[in-house]
């Protein structure tokens, strides 16, 4: 239980969205206008969250008798989840009116799954990133399958579900084998014994699961065989959500595991697995992502190779990879979100406009649009001045201070490939004439979220450093 | 050997044996009935290691719940009861493998992990500690049990039920 | 191992009534088989229909209501699981941490009993 007001005031941020859920939920049941209210209460909680934990960055303290960290380096990652949950629900309010029903269920189910990453950010228990990830996951799958009259959207709940549950298995089994070893649940006292237990070999077994699960979650490439369907099925603001905040999540835990190696002198059993997970997860979402007509499915394999340069650091397992895997997801965030608030603005008519022809000429409709989405496809392939171009950079430094430069050329290589299905968008807007009549309707909320990501992702390009402060001043 | 290690052995095979005809077997009522006593055979088990709570609640939850759901899913929903589920013909060879693997790991963990057991005695009933774990070290996590149970209901309810016209 | 472990005596009446459970069931399934007269015909394999021929196939679809109101069940069933450890040594935790034990619960059940509500005003109940 909190002691005094000033821990209530820290965990606001959980408190807020707890009850912003219990209120949705009230709402949903007792208001006819529910769908009118509800993005609105939900954007006032995610931005009050956001900004709240930004404030209280350096009020770092460990809440309920070591169960759950607030400020410091879980408020980098609220800061994360909550814009970028924030952002997506500007661009739901007239994107799901697509969708005949489930509207209030669609903003509670968001909540919920941020609240979720919250918890598993902050967890200092390993129960409490557990049950993070169940609030996420339950959430994620349900709103995977929102749309119910659509059989993809179908296919992708299931597929997502059954798969999903399978690696939440992994987890559980390895968390098992880990509590078997230290006896204890608690982050901590695992962290400070780690170079005791990684003797044991049931400890090494047990982490291995630990870590293949989240693997899985964060879309690596071994464990990529849900990606494309889910992603292409599910409505596209939701696809926004879990390839970005649900992957910024996942890695908030893997985190946890790089800083254990860290504390305890670099004890690194497992920069050999991150290392081949990175290589053949670059590679694959590159080279596989070439041939997709389709610009969500595109997505969900720049994505998969997204979650091998940000392995990279993992398998570097040093200071300079643990800030820049922070740096690189808020990029990632935020270029992704934009660029799916775009394709959710040109799918909104008619679900065929998904495809790469249907933005053939983009640029003479709409050239605003046109604008942001050659942004978002410049910084996601790395190009500088852009925020994305930064996280590679990081990634790819850590990993020539930990000797592993095949790596990052490995890694360079790579993005070198990725560049020509990112401009390939670019080409078709600006230099192909338009074959289909598209009616395009761009509402106020959709653009403004667009703009916002595109400021950011801008702002993160050209002063990296302002954030990467922030990151290094609660790393250390 | 003593008695203890003949109950677990029991109750190990029990659970083992019925596990595999769960999967071999293709006629998927008979797969939820010996699914039945696997787990069963693990409610078995957990009572031996003392967690006698956790052991009814298996009963409770999987038993009594989730299988009776299961068997009354695949006798109420339409054709599929005479079909013949296809399982264990397609993919065997990579099955085998990627299980063997994984198996031949863990029996090797076993055999050259030093096991500790847990002193002290193991209380008579586990229901109070339970209670009190709940209320004091682990009441976050059952708040936020509450929400993650919400949750699961708002999306059974809303994938499951059906539009109004 | 002998001392640590929970005294096994407490479990012999419920081994006694699985055991005398199996082999009661056992032994009216095969006695019947094995004493009494099988001269199966026609008739008497169709299914009992009060005398009348029986109608259709017995594979009918069930309506979705029917899987909602199973899931329902089975949420409340592992809601009622963590009732149970508290409610069963209330008197015990109460005397030891007074209010405190409450009001976790309360929130727990406000939580829980807000999905209840929730089920009810969509109409998750209604079987028509």
């Amino acid at each position: 239980m909190p002691q005094n007001s000033q821990e209530i005031l820290l965990m606001l941020p959980h408190v807020v969205i707890g009850v912003g859920i219990v209120i949705s939920l009230l709402i949903e049941m007792y208001s006819k206008k529910s769908e009118t209210i509800l993005p609105w209460i939900s954007l006032f909680v995610f931005v009050f969250a956001g900004v709240h934990s930004i404030i209280n960055i350096s009020a770092n303290q460990i809440l309920f008798g070591g169960m759950l960290e607030v400020g410091g380096k879980p408020a980098i990652f609220n800061f994360i989840f909550n814009i970028g949950a924030a952002l997506l629900i500007l661009n739901s309010i007239d994107y799901i009116k697509k969708y005949e029903s489930n509207h209030g269920e669609y903003y509670i189910l968001i909540q919920s799954a941020i609240l979720g990453m919250m918890v598993m950010a902050g967890s200092k228990d390993i129960f409490m990133i557990f049950i993070g990830l169940e609030l996420m996951s339950i959430a994620f799958y349900v709103l995977a399958g929102i749309n119910k009259k659509k059989s993809s959207s179908n296919e992708a709940a299931l597929k997502y579900f059954l798969l999903g549950a399978f690696a939440t298995g992994f987890i559980v089994y390895g968390i098992a084998l880990i509590y078997g070893v230290s006896s204890t649940t608690s982050v901590d006292s695992i962290i400070q014994n780690f170079s005791t237990f990684t003797q044991n070999i049931l400890f090494i077994v047990g982490l291995l699961l630990f870590i293949i699960g989240f693997s899985f979650k964060i879309a690596a490439f071994p464990f990529h065989m849900w990606v494309p369907d889910v992603y292409q099925g599910s409505a596209t603001t939701v696809t926004g959500l879990m390839s970005t905040t649900g992957k910024t999540a996942a890695f908030s835990v893997l985190l946890i595991i790089l800083s254990a190696s860290l504390i305890n002198y670099n004890i690194d059993i497992f920069a050999p697995y991150f290392a081949v997970i990175a290589t053949l997860s670059m590679l694959y979402g590159s080279i596989v992502a070439i041939a997709q007509k389709n610009l969500k499915r595109m997505l969900a394999y720049s994505s998969i190779s997204h979650a091998g340069y940000m392995a990279i650091g993992l398998a570097a397992a040093n200071s300079e990879a643990f800030s820049g895997i922070i740096f690189y997801l808020a990029a990632y965030t935020f270029m992704n979100i934009g660029a799916f608030g775009i394709i959710s603005i040109i799918e909104k008519q008619n679900d065929a406009n998904t495809d790469l022809t249907a933005y053939a000429g983009l640029a003479s409709k709409s050239p605003i649009l046109a604008a942001f989405m050659s942004l978002f496809m410049f910084a996601l392939a790395g190009i500088p001045p852009l925020a994305g171009f930064f996280g590679k950079y990081y990634v790819f430094i850590s990993a020539i201070e930990a000797d592993l430069t095949w790596l990052a050329v490995v890694g360079v290589f790579s993005s070198v490939i990725s560049v020509y299905f990112y401009l390939r968008l670019v080409v078709y807007m600006y230099f192909k004439e338009s074959e289909k009549d598209i009616d395009l309707h761009i509402d106020k909320y959709s653009l403004l979220s667009v703009v916002v990501s595109g400021i950011l992702v801008i702002y993160f390009g050209i002063s990296p450093d302002s954030l990467l402060n922030l990151i290094l001043s609660v790393v250390n | 050997m003593n008695i203890y290690d003949i109950i677990f052995y029991l109750f190990a095979i029990v659970t083992l044996v019925s596990a595999a005809f769960v999967v071999s077997t293709k006629n998927i009522v008979h797969a939820a009935f010996f699914l039945i006593f696997t787990f069963f055979g693990v409610a078995g088990l957990y009572i031996l290691l003392g967690a006698d709570f956790i052991g009814v609640v298996q009963i409770l939850v999987y038993v009594g719940g989730i299988l009776i759901l299961l068997l009354f899913g695949v006798m109420l929903t339409n054709k599929i009861t005479n079909v013949e589920i296809r399982s264990g013909t397609t993919q065997i060879v990579p099955a085998l493998i990627g299980v063997g693997l994984f198996a031949g790991i863990l029996v090797l963990t076993m055999v050259s992990t030093e096991w500790k057991s847990a002193p002290g005695e193991i209380p008579f009933t586990t229901a109070y500690s339970l209670g009190k774990v709940l209320l004091t070290d682990f009441v976050l996590i059952f708040e936020l049990l509450g929400i993650l149970l919400l949750i699961a209901l708002i999306g059974a309810a809303s994938i499951a039920r059906r539009e109004k016209e | 191992m002998e001392q640590s472990i929970q005294p096994l005596e407490n479990y012999i009446p419920i081994f006694l009534v699985l055991g005398f459970a199996a082999v009661f069931a056992l032994a009216v399934i095969f006695s019947s088989k094995l004493f009494g007269p099988s001269r199966p015909n026609k008739v008497k394999l169709s299914p009992y229909e009060s005398g009348k021929d029986p109608i259709g196939s017995i594979k009918e679809r069930v309506s979705i209501k029917y899987y909602l109101v199973a899931m329902l069940f089975i949420i409340f069933d592992i809601e009622v699981i963590f009732v149970y450890p508290w409610g069963v040594q209330f008197k015990q935790l109460f005397g030891e941490f007074g209010i405190i034990a409450f009001l976790p619960m309360l929130w727990f059940l406000i939580v829980l009993e807000l999905g209840f509500l929730y089920i009810y005003k969509k109409g998750g109940l209604k079987w028509d």
